[in-house]
């Protein structure tokens, strides 16, 4: 343990895992190395292959939704399931792994330090050699250049879904959460949440195995999407936490 | 002529009256959702027993061929009907959300206790 960690506090990994039988394994092993001091739980999200006894055989916490209600729905469960059970933080990893757990600590820390609510791991902060494809690189520099107008302030990665978040924001998330594609969307609802959001730079991986939840085809309505609901967003009325 | 049109008009008017009364006597419809349909009904009839009225008010506003405007009528409270209709879908799908959230939710609480029981000793 290369960081502190302060004691009588409660931490959760949140692994939203959609048929994720070849990775998901592998995913888990890796969190529990990196932080062995912290529960696990496995959203399975409606997978039609053995995703949820691997998480069990695994050692994990399994929530098994039944039927798939989408990537949003899936991680708001991990959120209920957070604050239900008293946890200080959590943290967000994509089963695929494309997140590398030894970098949950970078995102982490400045949780713990109190900088922010919700801290993300962003890929573009710095230049790690991560590749992206051209369009889909586009796609992210418009919805970034939107939301950093939005917000009033600059993000680089609003797609990332490797993320920190702090009791007031599980308590916020669990309540309200955008239901598919929301990374983007749910930068937006912070900032007029008045939860404070710091972005970290992090490097990450190609997946290990399975399907990207985006298809080239659904790139277009992608964007549309988010767009649309990120303006719906900012027209609607928030109550800000404190 | 124009009398014929009218009794047609009301005999399809009360005919689709009668069936949404059934529907709902028989729990097929919603008592929440039929007034909608009710009120469709209710309007056609009372339409088809104003005619003449309503003839002179389309052909006031512009219109020269009265049953266009009865088209049109038709068309815009259809759209109603079903923006109304997803505005319901929308809320039962946010119902259906949380419903499938709780469920796993308390699956896992289930798993959990069942696994603390199986490690009591056996009495």
């Amino acid at each position: 343990m290369s960081f502190s960690f302060p004691s009588g506090k409660r931490l959760v990994v949140m692994i939203p895992a959609y048929n994720e039988e070849a990775s998901l394994a592998r995913v888990i092993q890796n969190v529990r190395e990196a932080i062995p001091f912290a529960d696990i739980v496995v959203i399975n999200d409606g997978s039609h292959d053995k995703t949820k006894s691997v998480g069990r055989e695994s050692g994990a916490h399994v929530v098994n939704l039944p039927f798939n209600l989408g990537i949003g729905s899936a991680m708001q469960t991990g959120f209920l399931f957070a604050r239900d059970n008293g946890y200080d933080f959590a943290i967000q990893v994509d089963g695929d792994g494309q997140h590398d757990p030894r970098e949950i600590e970078v995102i982490l820390t400045p949780l713990i330090n109190g900088e922010a609510d919700v801290i993300a791991g962003a890929r573009y902060i710095e230049d790690r050699g991560y590749i992206t494809p051209l369009p889909r690189r586009v796609g992210i520099i418009i919805l970034s250049s939107i939301i950093s107008l939005a917000v009033r302030r600059r993000v680089t990665d609003p797609t990332s879904g490797f993320r920190a978040s702090n009791r007031k924001a599980i308590e916020y998330c669990a309540g309200d959460y955008p239901y598919d594609y929301p990374e983007p969307e749910s930068v937006v609802q912070f900032f007029k949440a008045g939860l404070k959001m710091r972005e970290v730079p992090v490097t990450m991986n190609p997946r290990y195995g399975g399907q990207s939840s985006i298809t080239p085809l659904r790139s277009f309505y992608y964007m549309v999407k988010v767009i649309l609901a990120i303006m719906i967003d900012l027209l609607r009325d928030t109550p800000r936490i404190r | 002529m124009a009398d014929r049109l009218t009794l047609s008009i009301t005999i399809g008017a009360v005919t689709l009256f009668v069936i949404i009364l059934e529907l709902v006597r028989r729990k097929k419809l919603e008592e929440q959702y039929s007034l909608l349909w009710l009120g469709a009904a209710i309007s056609l009839i009372i339409l088809a027993a104003s005619r003449n009225w309503w003839d002179t008010l389309i052909i006031s506003i512009g219109v020269t061929y009265p049953p266009t405007a009865l088209f049109i009528a038709g068309f815009v409270a259809m759209i109603m009907i079903l923006l109304y209709f997803s505005t319901i879908i929308t809320k039962l799908t946010q119902q259906n959300r949380q419903a499938a959230q709780q469920l796993g939710l308390l699956e896992w609480k289930l798993h959990e206790l069942e696994k603390r029981l199986s490690r009591l000793p056996k009495s």
